[in-house]
């Protein structure tokens, strides 16, 4: 029942936001509402899982619309309750970013066992799927000449991982002039429930080749590097690396092969 | 009658030479974009201006921000000029010859703001890929 009442609301936030949105649009006329641009480059985000490819990055697409209370950006739907000049808070629904993963997967024919040894016939085995769940959560954002900082709680609304996630990001920018260059760093915390949806194995996907796997919570960690340069009022050059380490207990799973997810991009990008 | 034969033949001659005074006219501008954010509310800026004329004249250099010539050169069909300003907002360079009303050549510079007032336009996704 929760469960029904949760993708009800989720459907209505469009509609509820319609008439808030017409209001939002006579105001202010200086910075437009609509964030949209598009990188061009190369770029790819390693995959841990094991029988994966990375994923490319070739396009980048920026799609963001900004209102007084509601927003929309790049797939996450927001409405913001409080908004000062300390913090701004929102009620915010996305999609989970640990199923990517699992789009890259490929079956391969394994002939040795868990514990190394030959088999008698070749087995095939690809790591098992995993379905995107729909999250619900509130975020706060807080800057200053210090930096920023973004906490994010997020909950399963779908039904698919019944988990929870905490996140905390640190990022800090440099400007002069044309050049800009931002470090960040965070964590997540992931729960017991998520941790174990993703990165688990239940005895019905396991087999010769990988043993049932029951993952606890954890934390993982990452650090972020971005160096732009404008070039002119639309285009600028972007510089992007990102290295994750993924919680140990998910690093323990027989699906995993790498602890860390390194990722890079470099192109250019148009903003409209 | 003489006179005004040679008056009329001439007046044409010297509004086209006017009018290729205007096209050939070339002003740059260095740099054209500055860029602000929260922290640097405006560009404090040395802007070199380099004009360039097929004739010989008098030509004066104006700006947005005064009713009065930055400069004027006299019998000059080049110049240069190293423009130091604080600026918050796009504005415009421009020369005129003599009657100072008609725009030979403009040149302008963008000023770009980078942040917003809105928090949310900065925040991180955790998407596949983010440039935000």
């Amino acid at each position: 029942m929760l469960r029904q009442l949760t993708w009800l609301a989720l459907l209505l936030i469009p509609f509820l936001a319609a008439p808030c949105l017409a209001d939002e649009e006579a105001e202010d006329a200086k910075e437009s509402r609509w964030r949209l641009g598009a990188a061009l480059g190369y770029g790819i985000r390693s995959n841990p899982l094991v029988q994966s490819d990375d994923i490319p990055i070739v396009v980048d697409l920026d799609i963001a619309w900004f209102g007084e209370r509601f927003f929309f950006d790049n797939g996450d739907l927001g409405l913001t309750f409080a908004d000062n000049n300390t913090f701004t808070a929102s009620v915010v629904a996305r999609i989970n970013s640990d199923r990517v993963f699992f789009g890259n997967t490929d079956t391969r024919f394994v002939d040795f066992d868990l514990a190394g040894l030959p088999l008698v016939a070749a087995v095939d085995f690809k790591p098992p799927d995993r379905d995107y769940a729909i999250e619900l959560g509130v975020e706060v954002l807080t800057d200053g000449d210090w930096g920023a900082l973004q906490f994010n709680a997020f909950h399963d609304v779908s039904g698919t991982h019944e988990g929870f996630e905490l996140y905390a990001d640190y990022s800090y920018g440099w400007r002069a002039q044309r050049l800009y260059i931002e470090p960040s760093f965070g964590a997540s915390f992931k729960s017991a429930d998520l941790n174990n949806y993703y990165w688990g194995v239940t005895p019905e996907e396991a087999g010769l080749v990988a043993f049932p796997y029951e993952a606890d919570a954890g934390v993982n960690w990452h650090v972020r590097l971005m160096f732009g340069y404008q070039l002119s009022r639309h285009w600028a050059f972007s510089l992007v690396a990102e290295y994750e380490r993924l919680n140990d207990e998910a690093t323990a799973s027989p699906i995993i092969e790498e602890q860390k997810v390194l990722g890079y991009f470099t192109g250019f990008a148009y903003r409209f | 009658m003489r006179l005004l034969i040679t008056l009329a033949l001439l007046l044409p001659a010297l509004s086209m030479s006017e009018a290729a005074a205007a096209e050939d006219m070339t002003l740059t501008v260095k740099p054209v974009l500055c860029i602000t954010d929260n922290l640097t509310p405006s560009c404090d800026m040395s802007f070199l201006v380099v004009w360039q004329s097929a004739l010989t004249g008098y030509y004066c250099l104006f700006t947005d921000f005064d009713d009065a010539p930055v400069h004027c050169w006299n019998e000059e069909r080049t110049g240069r000029l190293s423009d130091e300003r604080t600026v918050r907002k796009n504005f415009s360079y421009w020369m005129t010859d003599q009657d100072q009303i008609s725009r030979l050549a403009v040149a302008t510079v963008e000023v770009l703001r980078m942040d917003s007032d809105d928090r949310r336009r900065k925040r991180r996704t955790r998407h596949v890929w983010d440039l935000n």
